[in-house]
């Protein structure tokens, strides 16, 4: 059933002049769907560590304490102005030598969680900005009331400011999401086994690079649908009456 | 009121005192002070081994740098000859027209960059044949198409917003001052956009110089090329560290004046 189903898929494409005769060979095709496999798991990792990372700097960028948030303010610049490779060089050739030669051999950090860690604190930058914005949009008289009820500090960040910043920031969050799906891309630069990567491997065997990079568009293109997707379907079940358009 | 009169005396006096200001700012404090360690080095010949080696490396990195410069330059001219172009089909009154800009910008605002230069350098040809002549297609040229269409669509966006951003209530005003609809276009509407697109393209130029250092990963000899092979030749851990810091300051260096610049753009947008 699976097979003819595959043997249908490559010859509909033949006369299009698309080789998609890998799909037939077992080792190839199973290759290709555990690329897809890790990139999915890519983006259900990175997601939630961006997301806890943005709410971190946010809650340091906007605590008042200087000797907090200058340093955080520098880390933000700095990230926002270099590129995403190589940062993830310097973390994965420079950082995991140094904890290799530390330890001896044999670093417990994974490339893959290298990518989870550099690709998360690169989003997390991203979304405390989006994050600050709705924090400051949060509005005085508001905080005023929060503070006259005893609220803490810290209960009016997690119970006023960030409920009311997550529903103005979200807009900018989905849209940083979308832009982490399509950055894991650079997982492949250090050998992580995703989708691009297994992909290479393939055609560098096969020459059949148009056809590869047709299915990748087309499964990014599926992953950022399904992210703007939750997005619109958070905005709408966040929705307060009157607040955050 | 009495305030707003007493505000811009006091501020002109701060900026009477602009050049401390200035120095005050803590990156370009640490670049003098860097600039300052090395000069001291430089003057009693005891610089670090490493050190050495890096200025030993210095002008390879600098013409790799130069390749990522000339590749976000020439992506960005694409890009935005291109993007202007669809970004004006895209508000023609043709349906067909507007869905095909549509779907365009969708596809390659939405498609992952590494992937498009890999699109982009595989699929093309090494040389072209134009006439009886082979021309050679080097692969910074196809980096550069690659780098090209994300931003072409996003061009088109950033025009798309900044015409429909102009009030119509401003045609319908120079209509009836009997100006032609050309005319509305080049001497009323196009000056308000220009200057209204201008931070979100120089933005756009960060983003797309940020992602040249994508080139490496297919070959061409570009800063982290450079960086990489410099690494792996002199094979120093101090070395190592070095020279991918340097790599990530002399990418910082080059795109943090342009985003402090949109920044103040946009700041001064704000007042209209």
């Amino acid at each position: 059933m699976f097979e003819s189903a595959l043997q249908a898929w490559v010859g509909f494409f033949k006369p299009l002049g698309l080789n998609y005769g890998f799909v037939l060979d077992a080792g190839e095709l199973s290759a290709f769907g555990r690329g897809l496999w890790v990139t999915l798991q890519l983006c259900a990792w990175t997601i939630p560590v961006s997301l806890l990372f943005g709410v971190l700097i946010a809650a340091g960028l906007t605590s008042g304490r200087a000797w907090l948030a200058r340093p955080l303010q520098a880390f933000v610049e700095v990230t926002r102005n270099t590129p995403t490779l190589v940062q993830l060089y310097c973390a994965f050739l420079v950082l995991n030598m140094l904890i290799t030669q530390k330890l001896g051999g044999g670093s417990p950090i994974a490339p893959f969680a290298w990518v989870v860690i550099v690709v998360a604190l690169h989003k997390g930058v991203f979304h405390a900005e989006a994050l600050r914005a709705g924090i400051e949009a949060v509005p005085e008289v508001t905080m005023e009331a929060a503070r006259s009820l005893a609220f803490s500090r810290r209960q009016i960040l997690t119970q006023v400011q960030l409920p009311l910043a997550v529903r103005f920031a979200l807009p900018a969050l989905v849209n940083n999401l979308v832009d982490l799906v399509k950055m894991t891309a650079i997982a492949s630069a250090i050998a992580v086994g995703d989708v691009t990567y297994e992909s290479i491997m393939i055609w560098s065997y096969r020459d059949n690079v148009l056809e590869l990079l047709l299915l990748i568009l087309m499964y990014f293109g599926l992953l950022t649908w399904l992210v703007g997707l939750v997005g619109k379907w958070l905005e709408e079940r966040l929705r307060m009456p009157g607040y955050g358009q | 009121m009495a305030n707003d009169l007493v505000l811009p005396t006091r501020r002109s006096g701060a900026t009477r005192l602009w050049l401390p200001a200035v120095l005050r700012d803590p990156w370009l404090a640490l670049l003098l002070a860097l600039a300052a360690l090395n000069l001291a080095w430089a003057a009693t010949g005891t610089a670090p081994a490493a050190v050495q080696a890096l200025w030993h490396w210095w002008p390879a990195l600098l013409r790799g740098l130069a390749m990522n410069i000339q590749i976000s330059v020439l992506a960005m001219a694409l890009g935005t000859l291109a993007g202007l172009v669809v970004g004006a089909v895209s508000l023609s009154p043709s349906p067909l027209l507007r869905r095909l800009t549509r779907a365009y910008v969708l596809l390659f605002r939405n498609a992952p960059i590494l992937v498009l230069v890999y699109f982009t350098t595989y699929v093309f040809p090494f040389e072209l044949a134009l006439g009886g002549w082979r021309l050679p297609f080097p692969d910074w040229l196809k980096v550069v198409i690659g780098l090209g269409l994300p931003a072409s669509a996003n061009v088109a966006e950033i025009f798309r917003g900044a015409i429909q951003s102009i009030p119509s209530a401003q045609w319908e005003a120079a209509q009836s001052l009997a100006f032609r609809r050309a005319q509305i276009f080049r001497m009323i509407v196009l000056p308000q956009c220009l200057r209204r697109m201008l931070p979100s393209w120089m933005n756009l130029y960060a983003s797309i110089t940020m992602s040249t250092s994508l080139a490496s990963l297919v070959g061409v000899h570009d800063l982290v090329d450079a960086a990489t092979v410099a690494s792996n030749t002199v094979s120093r851990t101090d070395f190592t560290i070095l020279v991918y810091f340097t790599l990530l300051a002399l990418f910082f260096a080059y795109c943090y004046p342009i985003a402090r610049w949109t920044r103040y753009l946009e700041r001064r947008h704000e007042h209209y």
